[in-house]
């Protein structure tokens, strides 16, 4: 009796022989009409694993194809011969009403990821990264930067020795130490801005110090709040998370198309470069700290975005080019914590 | 599209074959599911069988001249291939953790092993596949490898693009000219005049485009700027703050602008190249993609996959394998079945060592 119909090839050739595939007592037989084309003892066959409708391959130890297109009549010989485990894969892979809980499972299996397993990897690669890779990256964009869109401070010696100074006495109650920060005044067309770099340069535009119009404390304020960003290792953190997202969507979906692929990686790349929520949040509590540490107004971080706000017209509760939070709830935020900080301290 | 117009047609003693996609959405959908849950289930260690399903399915239901193609790499050739990679990277860590250098030279190693491992892949690939029982086989080497693929992209990005129909002659002419199936070899040349041709529409579309979105630009600036102007509190910040808006908003039209561009140059230079390859001399191969019909399947099947949070990736794929068979095929010099029955496998893919012990697979 015939397993199925199909076509056989001799070995390494294309040449195809109309056939039938059965069984001959213990033999598994390929056969034209009555003519033997290739036989062997089941064991020594080899027939391929269902996938979809695909055509299927029997393989003969003599190098020789049986393929057929009749999967049912394979997949009935295999269960008479192996019993119900063959082919697991493919009935769990069946058009089913099943497929609805595996693609709940799913769902909820990359959620949990997303929201679990991630940060964790996040925080192993942190771990293992060694110092030069943040000192690359640092000195990598400041000179690229200095080479594009920033230019020499044009501020007066005058002004930058206290900043400078305010600067050490603030880094000295951080975590790395004096030694671990350096600060560099540029002017360009970010307008008022501070940044961080991974290996600890902190860059101060000229337009920031004159927004601050004679303020020192509050530019002191936003210098901690980027110290902060430093030693929290925050832009290394989010460029690894952006980049782990992408690598953990392409690993698990597969194929997940070039167009897709391509938002990843380079969408995931802009991605990198704002900070998240939560880490300004975590720089400005820092900020507090450290301005209080140093001796200086805890709050004065605050008065930056009361200027910013007044400037800027910043009055929604967040502004939706940036991940920045709103700055009146940051305002508040500040304060609150450095009155908390203030009667934890006293009450010491 | 000036392929689409001249839909190729048989001519005496020649037979031209369309291929076709079998496979259907709610059929891979069920695959793929599958394989997600599996993979994340095993920490990953499925992707390796996973990807051999997938490829497997798509190959399987690739047909032309009713017979389908096959695909062989096992899912332990293509975790060893993962593993080595892996284990290369561990090592690395701690090389460099020990012997801080180590970090320095590595970029610099990987980037002279690229084209070694280009090679490998393509040539993995190549032998991992079969159509009719017979394997195909990849015969390029290293140095090749080397200038197709990363001289040609460092020439078209140094260029802004102008050189990139250069750069992919090179590229197809390593791809084609070193394929083999069984015994009989494949060539293509594609034309230089034929490459610009199709490179025109897209660099118009970067080069309009950057003017069209650069004047949208222009007056929104000059607006603000007369706006803040009356307005009695000009400040550079505003000005500043608004430019850094933009900046993000022109990346973001530059990425768009480039993808589209992509796409459209893409589809024609696969027309060019692969309507200039034949197969053992004689057996012309041909591609006829509308280029604006592969740009809408590719742009509205990312944003569908986007909004689906992938679910409908499985559509998306089937429906892009579909378009992209029936767009291909090959016109056979004389009888097809004497032509297709006389092929033998021939020279490394049936000595012992044809398959290689690892699944190198990197795409390029």
């Amino acid at each position: 009796m015939g397993i199925a119909t199909g076509e056989w090839h001799p070995a390494n050739s294309s040449r195809a022989i109309p056939a039938v595939l059965r069984e001959d007592g213990i033999l598994l037989v390929a056969a034209e009409e009555e003519r033997v084309l290739a036989s062997a003892v089941p064991e020594r066959t080899e027939i391929s694993p269902r996938v979809g409708s695909i055509p299927r391959r029997v393989s003969f130890p003599d190098g020789s194809v049986f393929e057929t297109r009749d999967n049912d009549g394979i997949d009935t010989y295999l269960r008479g011969k192996r019993g119900a485990r063959s082919g697991l894969i493919h009935r769990l892979e069946q058009f089913h009403p099943r497929l609805i809980l595996m693609t709940l499972a799913v769902i909820l299996l990359a959620t949990t990821i997303y929201r679990f397993a991630v940060p964790v990897l996040v925080e192993v690669a942190v771990l293992v990264t060694p110092p030069f890779v943040p000192e690359l990256i640092g000195s990598g964009t400041l000179a690229s930067l200095d080479r594009t869109i920033l230019k020499p401070s044009e501020l007066p010696e005058g002004e930058r020795q206290p900043i400078s100074e305010g600067f050490s006495k603030l880094a000295t109650h951080s975590k790395g130490g004096q030694g671990a920060y350096d600060l560099y005044f540029r002017d360009g067309v970010i307008g008022p801005n501070a940044f961080a770099l991974p290996d600890g340069s902190l860059i101060l535009t000229d337009d920031l110090v004159k927004l601050a119009n004679g303020d020192r404390e509050m530019i002191l304020g936003v210098l901690g709040h980027e110290i902060a960003h430093v030693e929290g290792e925050h832009s290394l953190r989010q460029l690894y998370r952006a980049a782990g997202v992408a690598a953990l969507v392409m690993l698990i979906a597969g194929d997940v198309g070039s167009g897709v692929e391509d938002i990843l990686t380079q969408g995931g790349a802009l991605v990198a470069l704002s900070y998240s929520r939560a880490a300004e949040a975590e720089a400005d509590r820092r900020s507090v700290e450290l301005m209080r540490a140093a001796g200086y107004d805890p709050a004065a971080l605050a008065r930056f975005f009361v200027v910013l706000e007044d400037k800027l017209g910043d009055h929604g509760d967040a502004s939706i080019l940036s991940s920045h939070p709103g700055t009146p709830q940051r305002q508040q935020d500040i304060r609150n914590y450095a009155a908390e900080l203030e009667r934890r301290l006293q009450a010491r | 599209m000036a392929m689409a117009e001249t839909a190729p047609r048989a001519a005496v003693g020649q037979s031209f074959e369309r291929a076709s996609f079998t496979g259907s959405a709610s059929e891979y959908f069920g695959i793929w599911i599958v394989n997600v849950l599996l993979t994340i289930v095993t920490l990953g260690i499925y992707s390796a069988w996973a990807k051999v399903r997938r490829m497997r399915y798509f190959y399987g239901n690739t047909v032309i001249l009713d017979r389908a193609f096959e695909y062989h790499a096992t899912g332990k050739q293509i975790f060893i291939g993962r593993l080595i990679v892996i284990a290369f990277l561990v090592v690395i860590n701690i090389g460099t953790a020990i012997f801080p250098p180590i970090g320095i030279v590595t970029p610099i190693v990987i980037l002279v092993a690229l084209p070694w491992l280009i090679k490998r892949s393509l040539r993995f690939n190549a032998r991992v596949t079969s159509y009719r029982n017979v394997r195909f086989d990849f015969v390029g080497t290293a140095g090749g490898a080397f200038v197709a693929i990363l001289l040609g992209s460092f020439v078209a990005f140094i260029s802004f693009g102008i050189l990139a129909p250069l750069a992919s002659r090179w590229t197809w002419r390593y791809v084609f000219n070193n394929l083999r199936y069984g015994d009989r070899p494949f060539s293509s040349d594609p034309q230089i005049g034929r490459l610009y041709r199709v490179w025109l529409l897209p660099a118009l579309i970067v080069f309009l485009g950057s003017i069209v979105f650069g004047f949208i630009a222009f007056v929104v600036i000059i607006g603000a700027a007369a706006v803040m102007r009356d307005s009695a509190e000009l400040t550079s910040t505003q000005v500043t703050m608004l430019s850094i808006a933009g900046l993000y908003a022109g990346v973001f039209i530059y990425f768009i602008l480039y993808g589209i561009a992509g796409l459209f140059y893409r589809a024609g230079v696969r027309n060019v190249a692969w309507s200039a390859a034949e197969l053992d001399g004689r057996h012309q191969l041909f591609s006829d993609i509308s280029r604006l019909r592969y740009a809408w399947i590719a742009i509205s099947n990312v944003i569908v996959t986007v909004l689906t949070l992938g679910l409908m990736r499985p559509w998306a794929a089937v429906r892009m394998a579909r378009y992209v068979n029936e767009h291909t095929g090959i016109r056979i010099n004389g009888d097809p079945g004497e032509i297709l029955s006389s092929i033998e496998a021939s020279g490394a893919a049936i000595s012992a060592e044809y398959m290689d012990m690892e699944g190198f697979d990197f795409g390029f």
